[in-house]
């Protein structure tokens, strides 16, 4: 373990570590393009050139390995006078579209021009044209004028999602990164170059000026996308509802996980947020003889528990079918036990949707199960899937189907669903199935809510709340708190008290990378 | 000093490029008694005693070079000859693959032997059509008399030689854009650590010697390294060939010892400067070393000599340039040179030669502001030890001599709009 | 196999053969595209696939690779081609009086091939390696030195009655 000193701080290190990790270590931020902690070290921006005792010259520090007794200086005036070298270089052919670009605000040539740069520009000659502001592929943008050719995301598509679409081609100034001919960045980990793209080179098509990143807010989240559960920060407008047609999702970015999803994020995940925001069910609503009509919260959660109550009383528990969803949280999964199993005395339940195909999986991040809590789903005792309750719905042998946040796609379900006597559905989003229910309690998406998912490793991860439900929806808790108490049963409360109930700690106590249930001494049944 | 013949002793002779000519003429000779009579260090002690010093450019201690090659080791090595010879100025390993292949062969063997390597890449730079053939013919000679292959020379060392042509790069004359090269990628320089002696070729340990380097091997190990050491001056051993072009009465290849003066080359072998003219300014080692001016001549032609003058030995290219040459425009199509073949990997080089092209392609076209000046000399500090490889430094030196040497050339062609020189219009050739 | 672009068998036999120098595939990239410039003339978009594919590389890096060296060039040229060399030492010596003859005598400028296709040329600032002989050009495979007005003149003139020996050996 050898120690270096950076700057006048003295630091051991393990064997290995470069001089530009050893300074993060240290709470020393070296500048950088081309380093990335994820990619293979490349060595060609030049920004990241440091002072080491007895070599000469500047040392880049991406590449150097810390050796015993090194003395590194990353703020001396030789080290200052090649930054801002290398920063007027690479201004010297930059467009300077910062009016115009997305990146604006979180861009590294602009940060880096506060913090080291501050010079005269001194370049009066025409600039190096390429290709600007084409579409590479299904959501990402390519500005070649802006491109810095630090190559991360050729080394991206070369080592990490190893799809080979990007290449840099040509010679010296004429260099120009650029897709093969023909070929389109489709692979399902496209979107990533738009996160380690350090300029406004590549840009994601969807938040194309939607919103200047200065008016983002932004919460830790977990993607609902599949049984990974990759960490996500989700940036979010409330405050000018005038952009992006009033949509409050501006973007997801991934959260750097050491194991579930490191750098990285699928496109799935990504991109997929537009049902936050869109067809939601906004009111609480009541269908009959194909007519809706929106009524209240109250007024809706009093006609369900009538409809509980008559239904037990006039044909006992096996007339009532619960299916639940590996799409609701720990917290949520755990209330339903407590109110419908254990409350209610229910015993017809179920969980899974039997026509849903599996998505592919791929030795990267995607899951072929779809669903972010498949785990607890079955942790908490639903392990069945729905085709029995929907053909005993249908024969009219259950009399009353209470769906929560399950939307069956095929036909076959619609069908069953069709016949059946009497349906609840509480979720999100204008499915097939909530059309064809009789009563609709809007319930709130994740981003709205508090609480963990389980991954497919048994890992416990957190989300938090990004901002209100929309409009009258309301968070599924409380929904289902506000039923425990006009059916006589006790739920829990919180989020934090559903969580301490099931496996026993506060979520506070949850780390920022989650924890294993294998870890965990209780989780009860 | 005399000029000598010891690369170039059968330059001009038509049959030395035929084996049965050239191993009646002591082809092979060195090479047979290295196999047969010294062991790989022993070899390597003479090489190391000659002061042979790389002559591509870079001057490395040859022998030196081999020693960084860890010995112990499970890697095949390989040995990858430079002949991609391509600084301005430079055609001396042409002449040798030209007139006398079977030299750098010999001299490839005595290398392999040394440090314990069984496959040799020649790598010869694309448009040198001819050489290519004449190396390719000698090769198969080569191999077809047993020089080459399972026993070379009859003892039990196998060595495999292949040709590989370039297409086109100046970059790949660097050691490790020629490894990528070689390994069929553009090229791109490698980080350095790690070295090509412990992770070259395909991974694995690899010596990078220029041609001339390896056509010296022979005599040396026939006469000794003190032999070879004793014909230059200190640290700089033995003699070397010259490319002697530009503005002299008889342009061609001298090899001379290290330590000649450069005035001797230039007038007393080259002839003197043509036309009656008077001597400007002379680029003393390939167009990477800058430009000295007229009174400055008298240095020996040694690598540290040059050194000291801001310069550098390098290919040993000398182009001399008279008193009616416009320096500005040298400097327009040096710099010319470098962005036309800088590989564009790192910041440095890829926007610094490009911005100073435009710069003095801007004050070549009469538009230049007294600004340009004191830009370029910015920008040639900002070049230097901030790139990957020593391309960035090749295209620094001459900005920052010629700028320098030659001010009052560049102040005049600002002001006036036209050169202090010659009155014809400007050609550029575009990148 | 994509369509389009295949060698020859001669050539595919060439292949094999450039394949045994090196311990993988992809190292035998330049000898291969070398082996396509022969037998096309230029290395045309087809070819691209084709190659890699034989040598078992992404797509992506063949082209890489292709527009990073100056003689794989992607374009037809004129059956002759002229390759003037302006580096210093040509320069010193009248690369210039060159380029302005084949400017005129040609009729087409640089970079272009005339209409007949017999003619392209193009004025490089690579140095070729045969500064002893400026001002020089190579003219197909051949170096062309000394090129005075009258050596211009005759040379055009072989060409044109393709009298010229355009392919080199080795003597």
């Amino acid at each position: 373990m050898p120690t270096i000193n950076i700057d006048g701080v003295d630091l051991t290190v393990p064997t290995g570590t470069t001089v530009i990790q050893a300074a993060e270590m240290a709470g020393i931020y070296i500048p950088r393009y081309c380093y990335h902690p994820g990619l293979r070290i490349a060595g060609s921006c030049r920004m990241c050139l440091v002072e080491v005792e007895k070599l000469p010259g500047l040392q880049i520090a991406c590449n150097t390995l810390v050796q015993d007794g090194m003395k590194v200086i990353t703020n001396s005036e030789r080290v200052r006078q090649a930054r801002r070298g290398m920063l007027e270089f690479l201004l010297s052919n930059h467009p300077l579209d910062c009016p115009v670009c997305d990146q604006s605000g979180e861009c590294d040539l602009q940060n880096y021009y506060m913090e080291f740069g501050r010079y005269r520009s001194r370049y009066f000659d025409n600039k190096t044209k390429r290709k600007k502001a084409f579409p590479i592929g299904p959501h990402v943008m390519l500005d070649q004028e802006r491109c810095i050719l630090c190559t991360r995301c050729v080394r991206f598509t070369e080592d990490v999602s190893k799809t080979h679409e990007l290449g840099v081609f040509r010679r010296g100034h004429q260099s120009v990164i650029d897709l093969y001919p023909g070929r389109v960045l489709d692979n399902p980990y496209s979107g990533n170059v738009i996160d380690i793209c350090p300029v406004g080179a590549l840009t994601e098509s969807d938040f194309r000026f939607q919103c200047r990143v200065w008016y983002l807010k932004e919460q830790h989240s977990i993607c609902a996308g599949c049984a990974r559960g990759c960490n996500i920060s989700v940036h979010f407008n409330t405050d000018r509802r005038y952009k992006a047609q009033g949509r409050r999702v501006m973007r997801i970015k991934p959260r750097f996980h050491p194991e579930v999803n490191r750098w990285w994020l699928c496109d799935f995940g990504r991109f997929g947020h537009r049902y936050m925001d869109e067809n939601r069910i906004e009111f609480f609503a009541e269908q009959k003889d194909g007519i809706r009509v929106d009524i209240s919260c109250d007024e809706a959660l009093g006609r369900v528990a009538q409809l509980l109550r008559g239904t037990l009383e006039e044909y006992g528990p096996s007339a009532v079918g619960i299916i639940v969803s590996p799409r609701l949280s720990n917290e949520e999964l755990w209330v339903c036990r407590k109110l419908f199993v254990k409350g209610l005395g229910l015993h017809q339940t179920a969980a899974f949707d039997p026509w849903e195909r599996p998505g592919f999986e791929d030795d990267f991040l995607l899951k072929a199960d779809r669903n972010p809590n498949r785990r607890a789903v079955e942790l908490t005792g639903f392990t069945a899937d729905a085709r029995e309750l929907l053909e005993k719905a249908a024969e009219g042998r259950i009399r009353l189907l209470y769906i929560v946040h399950q939307d069956f796609a095929a036909p076959e379900a619609a069908e069953l669903l069709q016949k059946a006597p009497a349906v609840i559905y509480q979720g999100t989003n204008w499915t097939r199935t909530a059309q064809q229910a009789d009563l609709i309690l809007a319930g709130a998406v994740h981003a709205e809510e508090e609480g963990t998912f389980t991954n497919f490793e048994g890992r416990v991860q957190r989300f938090f709340r990004c901002f209100a439900p929309i409009e009258e929806s309301r968070d599924d808790l409380e929904i289902f708190r506000d039923l425990g108490q006009s059916l006589g049963v006790t739920v829990p409360e919180s989020a934090a008290t559903a969580l301490k109930d099931w496996i026993g700690i506060d979520p506070d106590e949850i780390g920022e990378h989650g924890v294993l249930l294998s870890e965990l001494s209780q989780v009860e049944a | 000093m005399p000029i000598v013949k010891l690369v170039s002793e059968f330059f001009g002779v038509e049959e030395a490029r035929r084996l049965d000519w050239r191993l009646r003429h002591g082809g092979y000779e060195g090479a047979r008694h290295a196999l047969r009579d010294m062991t790989p260090e022993e070899v390597t002690e003479e090489v190391v005693r000659s002061n042979l010093r790389g002559l591509g450019g870079a001057g490395f201690p040859t022998g030196r070079k081999w020693m960084f090659v860890p010995k112990e080791t499970t890697q095949p090595k390989y040995l990858a000859v430079n002949c991609d010879e391509a600084e301005p100025g430079t055609f001396k390993d042409r002449y040798i693959v030209e007139w006398d292949p079977h030299r750098l062969l010999e001299g490839i063997i005595i290398c392999s032997y040394a440090v314990g390597i069984h496959q040799a890449y020649i790598y010869i730079r694309g448009e040198y059509v001819r050489p290519y053939h004449r190396l390719k013919r000698a090769l198969e000679e080569a191999y077809a008399a047993g020089i080459f292959g399972g026993k070379v020379l009859g003892s039990d060392f196998s060595l495999e030689v292949h040709i590989h042509r370039g297409a086109g790069a100046y970059i790949c004359g660097e050691e490790t854009a020629l490894l990528e090269s070689l390994e069929g990628k553009k090229g791109w320089p490698r980080l350095k650590p790690p070295f090509p002696a412990v992770k070259g070729l395909f991974g694995c340990p690899t010596v990078i010697n220029n041609v001339e380097t390896l056509s010296h091997l022979p005599k040396i190990i026939l006469n000794g390294g003190s032999w070879f050491s004793d014909l230059g001056v200190e640290r700089n051993g033995g003699a070397r060939l010259f490319a002697l072009s530009g503005h002299v009465n008889r342009p061609g290849i001298y090899e001379l010892p290290l330590g000649t003066p450069l005035r001797e080359l230039i007038e007393e072998h080259g002839g003197g400067v043509w036309r009656g003219k008077r001597l400007k300014g002379v680029v003393p080692g390939g167009t990477s070393s800058g430009v000295l001016c007229a009174d400055e001549i008298d240095v020996p032609l040694t690598f540290e000599a040059l050194a000291e003058k801001g310069s550098m030995l390098g290919s040993g290219a000398v182009v001399v340039m008279d008193e009616d040459t416009c320096m500005v425009r040298a400097l327009h199509n040096v710099e010319d040179f470098f962005a036309h073949e800088s590989c564009g990997q790192c910041t440095p080089c890829r926007e610094g030669t490009n911005w100073a092209y435009r710069i003095l392609s801007r004050i070549v076209s009469g538009n230049g502001v007294p600004e340009d000046l004191d830009t370029l000399e910015h920008l040639a500090s900002n070049m230097r030890g901030t790139s990957i490889c020593a391309l960035c430094e090749g295209a620094r030196m001459p900005l920052q001599s010629f700028l320098t040497k030659f001010r009052d050339e560049f102040e005049y062609y600002i002001k006036n709009r036209r050169s202090m020189v010659s009155g014809r219009t400007p050609t550029t050739v575009s990148t | 196999m994509s369509e389009g672009f295949t060698f020859t068998p001669e050539n595919q036999k060439r292949f094999r053969e450039i394949l045994t120098a090196y311990p993988n595939r992809r190292a035998a990239m330049l000898p291969t595209l070398h082996l396509v410039l022969q037998q096309h003339g230029f290395i045309p978009p087809e070819a691209e696939p084709y190659v890699a594919e034989l040598l078992e590389v992404p797509l992506v890096d063949v082209r890489e690779v292709v527009s990073f060296y100056s003689l794989f060039i992607q374009e037809r040229q004129g059956r002759h081609h002229l390759k003037v060399c302006c580096s210093l030492s040509c320069w010193l010596r009248g690369s210039d009086e060159v380029r302005a003859f084949l400017r005129e005598n040609l009729g087409i400028p640089e970079g272009a091939v005339t209409e007949d296709g017999r003619f392209s040329w193009e004025a490089v600032p690579d140095c070729l390696g045969a500064c002893e002989l400026a001002p020089m050009a190579q003219v197909d495979e051949r170096f062309e030195g000394f090129l005075t007005r009258e050596r211009l003149e005759k040379l055009l003139q072989s060409l044109r009655e393709e009298t010229y020996p355009s392919q080199v050996e080795a003597d």
